[in-house]
This record gives structure tokens, sequence and C-alpha cells, in this order.
């Protein structure tokens, strides 16, 4: 396996020096650094945007929430992805018309714009970074435990860790963008290929679908089923999952900006729909390797599970294929999300392009720092984290929505609204608040409390206009 | 013109539709897997039925939105 897995490898890190290469020009503008040139096409869109969604969370995290939890899961990311897509769709269109009425270099800028008040893209900014780096770090620690697991003798888990975040950094801060893209393209076809071999090889092993299944109802027929064997799938649970998953285009700047940097508004609808297309096959397969493992491994750890399924019940070459895969699903959706929080900053500083370039370079190093320190010391529930990151941004979805729908200059009390949802989330987490109010989850009372005061916003507004 | 309107009008109901049914009974019953289909258990192939039910809307409306004529380049 060892040979494959540095064939690979050498194979992997060519084509991400292509690319960069490739896309390096000496005389490019700071849009083109940062925005790609606004010029992709629908299969790359597709490709990048599937690479920022699908990362380790996916490769490792899926199958196991499949083997724990049971078929619920399909529930909680495949349909709420499904409705995503629509809303990349039916959003994506009053974004790029926005972007280009009041210019576009990232979400927090747009809407400090947008509500004539900086107050608004500094909320915009600090949800990002509040939920976007701990769930960078967490996906570098997880598979930098695993391959410390793998290579024991080679390094220790912080090794790989740094190894992953200066490569990172190098490919950010050189290729910018367009980079980026092109490298999320190699992670795409690289995910889905190792993906549904091993999802087709899970099958094999019990002849037939129907076989897998009724082996998984033998051995615990709670996971056909919601709320699965540990009551997880309830359906506020699963309500609030799919509304902040649903928002993640607004949300969450590497989607947002992935909407922005297509070529047409026709390539963003075609990208809406090969992203369904792809994700389905990805989900399934997630399906069919977690399914496995609640067979094979039942009462074995995350760690071994994922080793023995995605590796050593492989062949040589398709474990080294896996091994690879997963470096570059991680690579790639933490450098699109460090460099959209980049992006971010951008934003919101003024001044000569030389300059801003500098400092956006300047803070993207200290974005990876900051990664780096957090990865050493989180905890490891892969799955459940990414929840928590995509609910966390969730809360700052109504200053981007109404920021992006409303013709007119919203009001202030969202971005108050938002804020203190933020906060009021975040103390939920350290438990200095309950995570339950008079029986509803947090997040989902949350949701609802967002809900009235942008109507009540809405209405009072126009009828003072009218 | 109208009809392209009343065709998108019916993808966006129809996610809503979807996205309504996805936390009743209907998909998600309680500790219940049958009836099952090709060997997968209900709330799987439901699932699957409302994931391919969205990639549908879509590929509907991509023909049909307001904006599909649309071509705004150089943002």
């Amino acid at each position: 396996m060892i040979t494959w897995f540095w064939i690979f490898s050498i194979i992997y890190i060519g084509l991400l020096i292509y690319a960069s290469t490739r896309t390096y020009n000496k005389k490019r503008s700071i849009d083109d650094f940062m925005l790609a040139g606004s010029n992709i096409g629908s299969i790359l869109g597709v490709l990048t945007y599937a690479a920022a969604l699908f990362s380790a969370f996916i490769f490792m995290g899926m199958p196991d929430f499949f083997r724990v939890h049971g078929v619920g899961a399909w529930i909680f990311l495949a349909v709420s992805d499904g409705a995503m897509f629509f809303f990349i769709f039916w959003f994506g269109y009053y974004l790029r018309n926005k972007a280009k009425t009041v210019g576009f270099k990232g979400m927090a800028g747009m809407m400090s714009h947008v509500y004539q008040t900086k107050w608004a893209g500094y909320t915009v900014f600090v949800g990002a970074f509040l939920f976007l780096i701990p769930y960078v770090a967490i996906q570098i620690r997880g598979i930098s435990i695993f391959f410390n697991a793998i290579f024991p003798a080679l390094l220790p888990s912080w090794g790989w860790a740094l190894i992953i975040v200066l490569i990172m950094l190098a490919y950010g801060i050189i290729g910018g963008l367009k980079a980026i893209v092109f490298s999320d393209a190699i992670q795409a076809l690289l995910l889905l290929t190792v993906l549904w071999i091993i999802g087709y090889n899970c099958v094999k092993y019990f002849g037939n679908v129907n076989n897998l299944f009724e082996q998984v109802e033998i051995v615990d027929n709670r996971l056909l089923s919601t709320p699965g064997p540990q009551g997880l799938f309830t359906v506020q649970f699963l309500l609030a999952t799919f509304i902040s998953i649903l928002l993640l285009p607004a949300t969450q700047p590497q989607f947002s900006t992935r909407i922005v940097v297509m070529k047409s508004m026709r390539e963003t609808y075609r990208m809406a729909a090969g992203l369904c297309i792809v994700a389905t096959f990805v989900f399934v397969a997630t399906a069919f390797i977690g399914m496995y493992g609640a067979v094979r491994y039942t009462t074995a750890s995350t760690r071994e599970f994922i080793s023995n399924s995605l590796l050593f019940d492989q062949s040589n070459a398709l474990a080294a294929l896996a091994i690879v895969g997963l470096f570059a699903a991680v690579l790639s959706t933490s450098n699109a999300q460090v460099f959209a929080l980049g992006s971010e900053f951008r934003s919101l500083i003024r001044g000569e392009d030389r300059s801003v370039l500098l400092r956006t370079r300047i803070a993207l190093a200290l974005f990876a720092v900051v990664v780096m320190i957090f990865s050493v010391i989180m905890s490891d529930e892969l799955v459940l984290l990414a929840r928590v990151s995509f609910t966390g941004t969730s809360m700052i979805a109504p200053i981007i929505l109404v920021g992006i729908l409303s013709k007119k200059r919203p009001g202030k009390e969202l971005i108050i609204a938002s804020a203190i949802a933020l906060f009021l989330f975040l103390f939920s987490l350290s438990e200095y608040i309950p995570d339950e109010i008079g029986g509803v989850r947090i997040d989902l009372a949350l949701h609802g409390f967002l809900v009235l005061v942008v109507l009540t916003s809405l209405a009072v507004r126009s009828k003072r206009s009218n | 013109m109208k009809h392209r309107k009343r065709i998108w009008r019916f993808c966006q109901w129809g996610v809503v539709f979807l996205s309504v049914i996805t936390f009743t009974p209907l998909v998600i019953p309680a500790n219940t897997y049958l009836p099952k289909l090709f060997g997968l258990p209900y709330t799987l192939w439901a699932g699957m039925l409302l994931t391919l039910g969205y990639t549908v809307l879509i590929l509907i409306g991509i023909s049909v939105h307001p904006g599909a004529t649309q071509n705004n380049k150089n943002i």
C-alpha cells in the first residue's frame, strides 16, 4: 500500500503544482486573485462547489453517521442538500443581480454597502469566522489523527496537521481562487471515484442491496428507521438541520462566492442541477459504506471502522487512493473556507490594490495559524461539529437574505437580532444557557425568533413607506 | 411567457411541498421501516424519492426561470 500511496501522492502533488502554475499570473488584478476573474463554467462550478461542501465530513463522517444512527442520515443531509441546491438556483438569481448592481468583493463588504453601516459587515464576518474556523480545524484534526494511526512511525498527528496547513497556506496565497478551484476539481473527481468503488465493494461483500439491508435488520432494526438507535433524528433535530443547510449558499462565504464567480446565470443553474445529481451519487455510496459498517463493525470505534472499511478491507491501490483522496478532501475544503474568510476580510478594508492584497495575504496567514492551534485542542465529533458550523452561520441569514432580496435599505434591527441570536447560540454551546426552551431546541427557537423579527421589520417598513 | 411563469411557480410550490412532507410521518414514520422497495427500508427510499423530486424540479426550473435567458457576465 505504501508504494501505491507514494505513487498517487506524487501524481496528486504534481497536478496541484500544474494547476497553480497554470493559473499564476504576475500581472493579475486583486479581483482575478480573489474571485478567479468571475469566469467559472458549470462543470468546474459543480466540482468546486462539491469539493467545498463534501469534505472529510462526507468521506469519514457520513458513513459513520449512517453506521451509528441509521438511514435517517439520508434525511439529515441528502434531503436538506436537495433543497439547498434548489435554493442556490433561486437565491443565486437575486445574489448575482445584486452583485451586478452594487459590486461584490465579499458578502461582508456587500452587506456593509447595502445596510450603509459597517456593523452589518462586521456581524457577517464575525459569524463566519466564529463558526468556520472550528469546522476547518476539526477536519484537519480528524485527518491528522487518522494519518498518524495509519503511519505511526512517520509523523506525529500535529506534524500532519502542520503539513496540511502549510500546503493550504502556500496554495491559497500564491495561487488565489482559480488555483483553489482547480484543486477542488481534482479532489471532487478523486472523492467521487473512490467513494463509489468502495460503496460498490461494500454491497458486493453481501451479494446485493437486499442482503445488505437484511443483515442490518438482524443486527439492529432501529437503524432502518428514525429516530435511530440513539434517538438522534427527531423531527426537531432534522428540521433545524434542514434550515441551517438550506441557508448555506447565503450564510457561508465559500458558497456565496462560488455562486457569484460563475460565468453566467445559465451556468449557475446548470451547476445547481449538476450538484443535485453528483450529491445523490455521493450519499448513496456513503449510505452503503455506513450500512456495511453497521453489520461488520457494529461496536468498533469511528477510527477502527473508517480505517477498516476505507482502507484495510480494500485492495492496496484503492486504499492508497482513498488516503490521498482524504488528504485532498481536507485540503480543498479547508482552503475554500480559509480563503473565503480572506475574501470577507478583504471586502471590509479599503486602500490601494497592492496594500489590500498584502493585508489580505497576512490575514490568510493569521487565519491558518488560528486553525492550526484549534486543530490541536479540539474534540473529535466531526459530523456534529459540522452541523454546529452550519447552524451557527444560519443565525446571520436575516441580514444577508433581506439585504439581497430587498430593493430598499433594510433596517438595522436585523443586524441586532442576528447578533443576539449568534451570541445566544454560542452561549448555549458553552452551556451558559439551556439548549432547550419549553421543549423546543434552542437553534429552532432562534430560527423562529429571527423569522418573527424579519416579518415584523418588513411589515413596519412597508407600512411606513405607504 | 405566462406559461413559463406558471411552471416556475409550480416548481417553487413543489419544493415547499416536498420540504414540508419531509418532516411528517409520510416520510419519517417513527420506528417503521416497511414497506421496503428493492430491499431499501421505507425512510431511505422515500428520502431518495424526495431527492429525485428536487432534482426534477431544478431541471424543469432551468428552462422556465425568469433568469434563464439572462447571460449576465462580468460581475
